[in-house]
């Protein structure tokens, strides 16, 4: 009897964990999609000048990548056609086209999240070649040059090899003609340039890359550092001030592999200008982006395709399966009454609108004046059907009374009432009063208390933000509860409240 | 100290509510044949059919429209109890012991005029104490004049005996006793008490009052142990039988002694409370257990089955 119910709940659970891994390790989603979003607000305005013939602008874009999300990203081509082509490892956005004399502004905008760089295993890279036009004595000069140090650990290498490239060779120092050569060399060649042959010849795998400082800024040009691969991590290294710096860097890559953001073809850009802002955006905005965007089939399915003004329903209603889990709960395994099975959740979802003072209030008021109506009513000897219309009449006539007198006095609470279940409230009236007439008054309230507690509890679930959202992007979770639900079925253990009640056996 | 707790229950084999519904219930009393115990009347014509003694029945109310003609019917009975077919709690029922100019008196000594009784019929009919809201019938039998043996711990009303019965074989049993709260009825729930009794001789042993033990009837006085339960013997074949008759393997079976006709079988029950573990200080899951390890041939005919009870579950052997 109890196989079968555990291989439906282990069925559910791997076919709900199966989803999620997918749209983790696939679709890449964020394993906690709650987690606070900050993201940078990046977007690039320029203007071209033509030439006789058509111009092409090329412009390196950030793209989504290890260490980096792009959320979402617009272009505005003016006038021109735009086309998104990869180049190796980078993005790129052409704009082509013929330039009016006037010239033309394009514009990029993309909100990126950058992201502590996750725990993946980073296969060490290989070596590359030296940078191109690099010839054999330069090669062996700086060989020479870096030989001194390779006794030293990758780390202090690196550091002497930052320093060398700004003038501090240390002692010993090289011999003076090797010295003349290389910064003749680097003089012709540049530092970033000589950083990569010193890094090659150390035996660095090395990769210039080129893009913007993180931070706030407004600025016209870009930077370029050098990523080196000490053996252990990434390390990033600016060669113009001989810095060093250890992870998270402080940078926002736009190209890698010695490729220049910019390029221009029969065309002249000026007034580029980059925009780095720091934004905190809404949680919901940011799924709802990244999934419209995305052509995975599950994506497509996602309720983040709904039209937003139903998406307010299912945030909700996705989370009611939960309240009656916590009903399973608290009734199965602590043993608390509850009018009914599903009355809690009910009432939980109109806690919603009403606030729970509010709503615990006018249910406790409501259930004592029909309450005491009811006891009055008996006397009537109505019918049953027609006694419960007319306890059913009572509730609206009540509800009502309350939103008129919430309109009076400005209390907003009070008209949400209206949402309230009124025909679960008007069964609550009369079971409350069934129960005090035949099992006493204690039972009556311990009841309606277990119901308003549950109802409070389910409440507190349906209002935890973070919850909605990771529902709403996995609800294969409900499956999990589904999985939950069937083995809370097949609990036979005793109820919290059973202990008490056969206290006596296990005291004696 | 929560699995301490829960350690010590199971040690006792004491039943709990989850349980009860999973493993006994549900495993043991198929759903289709609910409707014979949930129905006081079905019950009653089965058990009519298995020979098994119940109250005469002196009408049967279907329709709002045979209420009036009542009044004549009645006048013929001196007394008389109104019962819900598928009342469950013991809600709905009425007991009236005298019959005067005024209307019927309740065993409480409340005066109750025609018209409220027609009232009374019609909220049945209409199913306000049904188990679903679903409509009703109403029926009239003979008020059972109870064994004196228990008077002295009896506060008016008619106190009954409750046996549980698990795939034919009687595992407990404790008498329900009225108090002045409990107005008369024999339901744990309203303040009836319940007195455990040992299987094998047929005698009280104590009692649960709203979950605590007691040995004296609260409103008497009276100890309510040591009371020696007559016809103990028949009242187990009489429960072990009825169960035959309805396919439910899982059951409480109500009787009431009469003092002329003896056991009466007054009423089945699908989904007995638990209460009767305190009332015998004995946890009902080891019984079960019990029950379930018997060898085949216990189950063969009802008296094996009792004599197997009467063998097995005396409180003393049980200790």
């Amino acid at each position: 009897m109890k196989r079968p119910a555990v291989l439906l709940a282990v069925a559910l659970l791997v076919l709900s964990f199966a989803l999620i891994s997918y749209r983790i390790l696939w679709l890449k989603y964020p394993i906690f999609p709650a987690a606070p979003a900050k993201v940078w607000q990046l977007s690039m305005d320029a203007s071209i000048k033509g030439g006789e013939k058509e111009t092409a602008v090329m412009i390196g874009v950030p793209s989504t990548q290890k260490g980096q999300l792009v959320i979402e990203e617009h272009f505005h081509p003016g006038t021109l056609s735009f086309n998104l082509l990869r180049e190796g490892p980078n993005q790129i956005g052409v704009w082509s086209g013929a330039i009016s004399p006037k010239g033309e502004l394009i514009g990029y905008s993309s909100t990126i999240q950058v992201q502590p760089q996750r725990l993946l295993k980073t296969l060490p890279p290989r070596l590359g070649p030296y940078p191109k036009n690099i010839g054999e004595t330069e090669r062996k000069l700086a060989m020479r040059l870096v030989e001194k140090w390779d006794p030293l650990p990758p780390t202090e290498r690196l550091r002497r090899i930052a320093a060398a490239v700004n003038g501090f060779w240390g002692a010993p120092l090289p011999n003076a003609q090797d010295l003349g050569a290389w910064s003749a060399f680097q003089d012709t060649h540049g530092r970033v340039t000589a950083s990569l042959v010193l890094l090659r010849a150390a035996g660095f795998p090395a990769q210039a890359v080129e893009g913007l400082p993180l931070a706030e800024s407004v600025t016209s040009s870009t930077v370029t550092w050098i990523e080196v691969w000490t053996g252990q991590e990434w390390e990033s290294l600016q060669p113009e001030k001989g810095e060093i710096y250890q992870k998270p860097f402080p940078f926002l890559p736009l190209t890698t592999g010695g490729l220049p953001v910019v390029r221009t073809l029969h065309g002249e850009l000026s007034e580029v200008r980059w925009t780095l802002n720091r934004e905190i955006i809404n949680q919901w905005r940011m799924r709802f982006d990244r999934i419209m965007r995305s052509n995975r089939w599950l994506d497509r399915w996602s309720l983040f395709r709904l039209p937003e003004e139903f998406q307010k329903t299912f945030r909700i209603l996705i989370l009611v399966p939960i309240g009656a889990l916590m009903i399973c709960l608290l009734r199965n395994i602590v043993g608390l009454p509850t009018f009914g099975v599903f009355l809690p959740v009910l009432l939980a979802l109109a806690f919603r609108n009403t606030g729970l003072t509010y709503g615990l209030g006018i249910f406790w008021g409501v259930v004592l004046i029909g309450y005491v109506v009811r006891r009055w009513i008996e006397k009537l000897r109505l019918l049953l059907v027609p006694r419960l219309s007319v306890i059913l009449t009572l509730v609206i006539l009540c509800i009502t009374v309350l939103a008129l007198l919430g309109n009076k006095f400005g209390l907003r609470e009070f008209m949400a009432v209206g949402l309230l279940p009124f025909v679960i409230l008007t069964m609550t009236i009369e079971r409350f009063f069934v129960i005090i007439e035949e099992v006493g008054p204690r039972e009556g309230f311990w009841t309606a208390a277990g119901s308003a507690g549950v109802a409070v509890v389910t409440y507190g679930i349906l209002e935890i933000e973070p919850l909605q959202l990771t529902f709403f992007v996995y609800p294969e979770l409900l499956l999990t509860v589904a999985a939950v639900q069937v083995l809370l079925g097949r609990y036979t253990g005793y109820r919290l409240l059973e202990l008490f009640r056969f206290r006596g056996f296990w005291r004696s | 100290m929560i699995l301490k707790s829960t350690h010590r229950l199971r040690g006792v084999g004491v039943l709990g509510m989850n349980r009860r519904n999973a493993e006994y219930i549900m495993r043991s009393n198929p759903r289709a044949f609910f409707p014979l115990v949930d129905d006081k009347l079905k019950t009653k014509q089965l058990a009519e059919a298995h020979q098994i003694p119940t109250p005469p029945l002196y009408h049967v109310v279907d329709h709002h429209g045979d209420i009036p003609a009542l009044e004549k019917k009645l006048d013929g009975y001196h007394d008389f109890v109104i019962k819900p077919a598928r009342g469950a709690g013991g809600s709905g029922i009425v007991l009236f012991t005298e019959h005067t100019e005024g209307g019927f008196v309740k065993q409480n000594g409340e005066v109750v005029p025609m018209k409220d009784l027609a009232y009374h019929i019609s909220d049945i009919l209409s199913g306000v104490y049904s188990l679903e809201g679903l409509e009703d019938r109403a029926f009239i039998e003979a008020l059972v004049h109870p064994d004196p043996v228990f008077d002295e711990v009896t506060y008016r009303g008619v106190p009954d005996i409750r046996i549980i019965v698990y795939r034919g074989v009687p595992a407990m049993s404790m008498v329900r006793l009225p108090t002045r709260v409990s107005d008369g009825k024999a339901n744990l729930h309203r303040g009836a008490i319940g007195v455990g009794i040992d299987m094998a001789e047929g005698t009280t042993l104590a009692g649960v009052h709203r979950s605590g033990v007691v040995t004296h009837h609260p409103d008497t006085n009276k100890p309510v142990t040591g009371i020696p339960v007559p016809h103990w013997e028949r009242m187990l074949l009489i429960a072990a039988k009825a169960v035959d008759m309805t396919g439910l393997d899982y059951l409480g079976v109500d009787l009431v002694i009469d003092r002329e006709r003896g056991p009466l079988l007054l009423e089945l029950n699908a989904r007995p409370g638990l209460q009767i573990q305190i009332a015998n200080q004995a946890g009902l899951l080891r019984r079960l257990e019990l029950i379930d390890q018997a060898p085949a041939d216990v189950f063969a005919t009802v008296e094996r089955r009792v004599a197997w009870t009467l063998d097995t579950f005396s409180t003393h052997a049980l200790r």
